[in-house]
């Protein structure tokens, strides 16, 4: 193999990786945050993409101008969703244990919920429109001009986040509940406030996400899960709550699987993707990247 | 009730519901009856999965795993060997796997474990097509030897009966109260001498026995199965529904969902699925928020609670909007102002 297709073969693995990344980065942010683990996490993705695809084929929308659009919109739906389930969950559960058992399940009511929303609404076929796809040569290799678009703004929307957790005072407070939920509330974080944003914020990143994928690949109802499930891979990948690590494991994992599916055969991606999942928490339940005796 | 009441009464229980789906095939339509063994599957299903993730809290996904496994050792056993000789096997096998797994993730609590257990039912689904499309180069079998109906619905409905009796029974042995001990505190378990890896992995393990033999049963219903059908997700999804909405802790609670639901499920789901699944997704939120103790915890008292909630709830809202509330804030106020002088 030359090098050109090497570089070709690793590139667009890291495209895929930039959205896997984006949508761990939302996930992440949830568990690490509340210990909800958002298993509708990829619906609300599902959701982003619709949302772009009819606004753009009924009012001709430019999807670039979809992608703040979707993130407002899911961000309130967040808030709603986190106003009319979790609260009423933290306020009942005992314990952290049982909020998270909890937390599952309405996870899961959620999935189904709005996934076959969808499907009732919008018809179980494949969607999609076209939006920049000439080709862009880079040296030797060539990509769509979409995908280039949607790695970038990935990229960019990650770093946003990451940027806002580092710097901000917001971040600070983020990062504190983090670390010691009690800590922090005595310090005078306000989680009552926190929360609520933060649920919103991890759902609006899936709605950018979902907004970014549908430029370039066609949607359906059920294509939540899989991302869903890529995302879970990535955090353990990472460690959970660490958000430098979901960024990371996201590339990570679509180079992977961009090699394993050119050296063996496609259909052997989701069997990869599971083996690499189960051996990561088998072996290192505490991520890949953390360093030892820190707790994630 | 002492004791000893109680297990009269779940026994004579058991015997009215057993006696009556005995009989239900005699006079019953061809619906009803599909509808019953639908019904029987998910008991048989919910109350062994309750026995074990119930007792201890182990939120397992991998109902679905074992039922496929199961259905598969049917499609590949069924031709050589006799029908309960088959189902045996199915739920050996199932167990087998069980054992494999749980000695490898039940270490594992929580959030950790219900992702895991999802994650190697996908991992084997998608080896079993793996494994189809390269070696055998097929997707999917077809079943030719299909016993009759009637052998279908009595093995399901034995099945349902053993796996509440086998409920019955290990609530009152040691190995009953030493899953509960897990479940409510496994450090102090441990502490008190409870061997808990082997008590976990053996409670798995009947678990995965009951769905591999409910999945060798019911694989013949299908006369045609591939990976997709008998491993579906959904039917763990399912499982655990059941379970939590009836009451985990409860002994009849999964069998009054499990009724609820197929009747719910086969009313609905021809016409309207998205509708059927919405409801089931709404209904799982609800439950999960306002009756975590499952439909089985329903007493007049969770009625009252609900009324006195809401009548506060209103309450405030009313002295919200006429005000009160700030009277009362200047009230107190002024009290304190008063009190400082004297």
């Amino acid at each position: 193999m030359s090098i050109s297709a090497w570089l070709e073969l690793i590139a667009s693995g890291l495209i895929t990786g930039g959205i896997y990344a984006l949508v761990a980065l939302g996930l992440n942010l949830q568990y690490g945050l509340m210990r909800i683990l958002n298993i509708a996490h990829g619906e609300f993705l599902m959701v982003g993409a619709y949302l772009t695809w009819l606004f753009q084929t009924s009012y001709g929308l430019s999807p670039l101008l979809m992608v703040p659009v979707s993130f407002v919109v899911l961000l309130v739906l967040g808030v709603v969703v986190h106003f009319l389930c979790f609260r009423r969950l933290t306020a009942t559960s005992p314990n952290l244990d049982v909020f998270e058992a909890r937390g599952l399940m309405v996870a899961f009511g959620l999935m189904f919920l709005v996934q076959n929303f969808a499907s009732w609404m919008w018809g179980g076929e494949l969607r999609g429109y076209d939006y920049m796809t000439e080709p862009v040569k880079l040296g030797e290799a060539q990509f769509a001009a979409n995908k280039l678009l949607v790695f970038f703004l990935a990229l960019v929307f990650s770093g946003a986040l990451i940027v806002l957790l580092r710097m901000t005072l917001l971040g600070k407070g983020v990062r504190a509940l983090m670390q010691s939920p009690i800590g922090a509330q005595l310090m005078g974080i306000d989680t009552k406030r926190l929360h609520p944003l933060m649920f919103g914020i991890g759902l609006g990143l899936s709605g950018i996400a979902g907004a970014l994928l549908s430029m370039a690949y066609t949607i359906t109802p059920f294509m939540g899960q899989p991302y869903t499930v890529t995302a879970l891979i990535v955090i353990t990948l990472g460690g959970f709550g660490s958000m430098g690590g979901a960024l990371i494991g996201g590339l990570f994992l679509g180079v992977i699987e961009a090699l394993g599916m050119h050296f063996s055969n496609p259909s052997l991606k989701a069997l990869l993707s599971y083996a690499i999942f189960i051996a990561v928490l088998l072996l290192r339940p505490e991520g890949l990247f953390t360093r030892k005796g820190r707790k994630a | 009730m002492t004791s000893r009441q109680l297990l009269i009464r779940d026994v004579l229980v058991l015997l009215a519901f057993a006696g009556w789906s005995l009989a239900l095939p005699a006079y019953a339509s061809e619906f009803v009856v599909s509808m019953a063994l639908t019904c029987l599957m998910y008991v048989a299903l919910s109350s062994s999965w309750g026995l074990f993730c119930g007792s201890t809290r182990y939120l397992s996904l991998a109902t679905s795993a074992f039922f496929g496994i199961g259905a598969y050792s049917t499609a590949l056993l069924l031709g050589d060997f006799g029908w309960v000789e088959t189902i045996l096997m199915g739920s050996a096998a199932a167990a087998l796997v069980a054992v494999v797994m749980g000695a490898a993730v039940l270490h594992l609590r929580g959030t950790y474990f219900a992702v895991l257990t999802f994650g190697m039912t996908e991992l084997i689904m998608h080896a079993v097509t793996y494994f189809e499309k390269s070696v055998t180069g097929t997707v999917g079998r077809v079943l030719t030897v299909v016993p009759e109906r009637d052998t279908i619905y009595l093995t399901v409905l034995a099945l349902a009966v053993l796996s509440v009796a086998v409920s019955i029974v290990v609530r009152r042995t040691r190995f009953g109260l030493a899953l509960m001990g897990i479940g409510a505190d496994e450090q102090r378990a441990q502490t008190l001498g409870v061997n808990t890896r082997w008590i976990k992995i053996a409670g798995f393990a009947i678990t995965a026995a009951f769905a591999g033999a409910v999945g060798a049963a019911m694989a013949v219903r299908w006369t045609y199965i591939d990976p997709h059908t008998v491993f579906n997700p959904f039917i763990g999804f399912q499982t655990v529904l059941i379970t939590l909405i009836g009451g985990v802790l409860t002994l009849w609670g999964p069998l009054l969902a499990a009724v609820i639901f197929s009747v719910l499920a086969e009313s609905l789901r021809l016409q309207f699925p998205q509708i059927y699944l919405m409801s089931l997704g709404l209904l799982l939120i609800v439950c999960v928020l306002y009756l975590p103790g499952g439909l089985a915890s329903l007493r007049w008292e969770t009625f009252k609670g609900w009324w006195y909630d809401t009548r506060d709830w209103a309450k405030d809202i009313q002295r919200d909007l006429t005000g009160e509330n700030e009277r009362e804030k200047q009230r107190i106020k002024r009290r304190e102002k008063e009190s400082h002088f004297v």
